[in-house]
């Protein structure tokens, strides 16, 4: 039995140590496909922006004519009117939405911090299922009308992907185990506050909800996940029930999804929220600022676990708001909240 | 043979699963012929990509979307078409 799906520093162990030469290349052979995918990252800040500077999206959608083949056919650059495709346009709308998300709430440009532009690819493949970042550009499927509908309608899916470039650009999580359910938590929880800033939100106000409206008429469900209540955003006979927790108690262990990084991503999403509602007032403003500067400022290391991560946004909050700031208890409670203890 | 295929990962995280036997599949049986599970490259680390582990009597191996081509695409679409 073989299986590719084997953490990067056990991969860099079998590239160096193990006695077959034949695993020992394709460990190596592993490695350097994966780290394709993060060498894009960058390693020096970029030059500081200018204070009152405006930061103008550069965005290009592409139409996939349902193959899976990209980028696709350029359908609406920066600044074009809109297609009437209903698709195209809600997908050119969100991606401003992000954009703007990051520079009003934590003066950001773009995914990288310097004006990367922005790259979608729509109706991506028959009835597909799915969106996802490449490492380049994010792409959407319409989904198959019956479990899903378009990939492109939620504002948070759109957030979501958006914050896997931010992540790949700056700590570079790695996409397994604890440090890969981190990537997938922040990202849904800024593709959460995006909706949240953009629908002008307080944390009591918000739904807290990923993929709401994805959900095709008929299926037992509100959502994809919930990081007020892990577990309950769906329960249908097609699509069985979520399986997220909220707690360590429950934390699944599980080779399958890169190490189970959709399914634990509930306890940090968990914790984000139990913080934030802590807080009160926008999500953004003090929770999410200490989750943002986390993860840009250069202090989280990309193979970091839940504790870990735990420890850094403490002392970030410490950082911002002192030791004994009623956000940094806030945030040390939530951790404690969902069984991590820094 | 028996061949199980199961889909993880996808932005939805939401697994998938179906098995089928290529003694009552000659379409199957013609497909496993075509597939060399020894040859399949590395899935990578692509965020909310689909994964799919393919099991064809005790030999596994996963495989990312964005390597899934050919006989082993068509096997696994083959599959799983089934369980719907």
């Amino acid at each position: 039995m073989r299986c590719h799906i084997v953490p990067p520093h056990m991969l860099e162990r079998i590239a160096t140590d193990a006695g077959d030469p034949a695993l020992r290349a394709r460990a190596r052979r592993t490695l350097a496909l994966t780290s394709a995918h993060s060498s894009e990252r960058r390693t020096l800040a970029p030059t500081a922006p200018e204070p009152n500077e405006d930061f103008v999206p550069n965005r290009t959608i592409h139409d996939a004519e349902h193959r899976e083949r990209l980028p696709g056919r350029t359908v609406r650059a920066e600044g074009a009117p809109a297609t009437g495709d209903k698709v195209v346009d809600q997908s050119y709308d969100w991606l401003g939405v992000t954009f703007d998300f990051f520079e009003a709430a934590y003066r950001r440009n773009s995914i990288d911090g310097a004006g990367l532009p922005l790259v979608s690819t729509v109706h991506y493949g028959d009835d597909y299922d799915n969106a996802f970042w490449n490492g380049e550009q994010m792409v959407y499927g319409d989904g198959d009308g019956v479990l899903f509908t378009e990939f492109t309608g939620p504002l948070d899916v759109t957030g979501h992907e958006l914050t896997h470039g931010i992540t790949q650009y700056t700590a570079g999580l790695e996409y397994y185990s604890q440090p890969g359910a981190l990537n997938e938590s922040v990202s849904d929880v800024f593709g959460s506050l995006i909706k949240q800033w953009h629908l002008d939100q307080t944390a009591d106000q918000a739904d807290w909800l990923i993929g709401a409206g994805l959900l095709a008429e008929g299926v037992r469900g509100i959502a994809l996940r919930s990081l007020k209540a892990p577990g309950t955003a769906y329960d249908d006979p097609r699509l069985g029930k979520d399986p997220q927790p909220g707690h360590m108690d429950h934390y699944v262990d599980t080779y399958r999804d890169n190490g189970g990084v959709h399914i634990n991503s509930g306890i940090p999403n968990h914790a984000f929220y139990l913080a934030a509602t802590s807080i009160g007032g926008h999500a953004w403003e003090k929770a999410g600022r200490v989750w943002y500067d986390t993860l840009t400022g250069g202090r989280l290391e990309s193979d970091s676990d839940f504790k870990r991560f735990a420890a850094a946004t403490i002392a970030t909050a410490t950082d911002l708001y002192g030791a004994d700031g009623t956000e940094t208890r806030a945030i040390r409670e939530a951790w404690n909240g969902v069984g991590v203890s820094p | 043979m028996k061949v199980t295929v199961v889909r993880s990962g996808g932005f939805a995280g939401i697994e998938q699963r179906a098995e089928s036997d290529s003694a009552r599949d000659p379409v199957l049986a013609r497909l496993v012929d075509r597939v060399d599970l020894e040859r399949v490259p590395p899935p990578g680390r692509i965020p909310d990509q689909f994964l799919y582990e393919i099991d064809i009597d005790g030999d596994r191996t996963t495989v990312g979307e964005a390597q899934l081509h050919g006989p082993l695409r068509e096997l696994v679409h083959h599959v799983l078409g089934h369980a719907r």
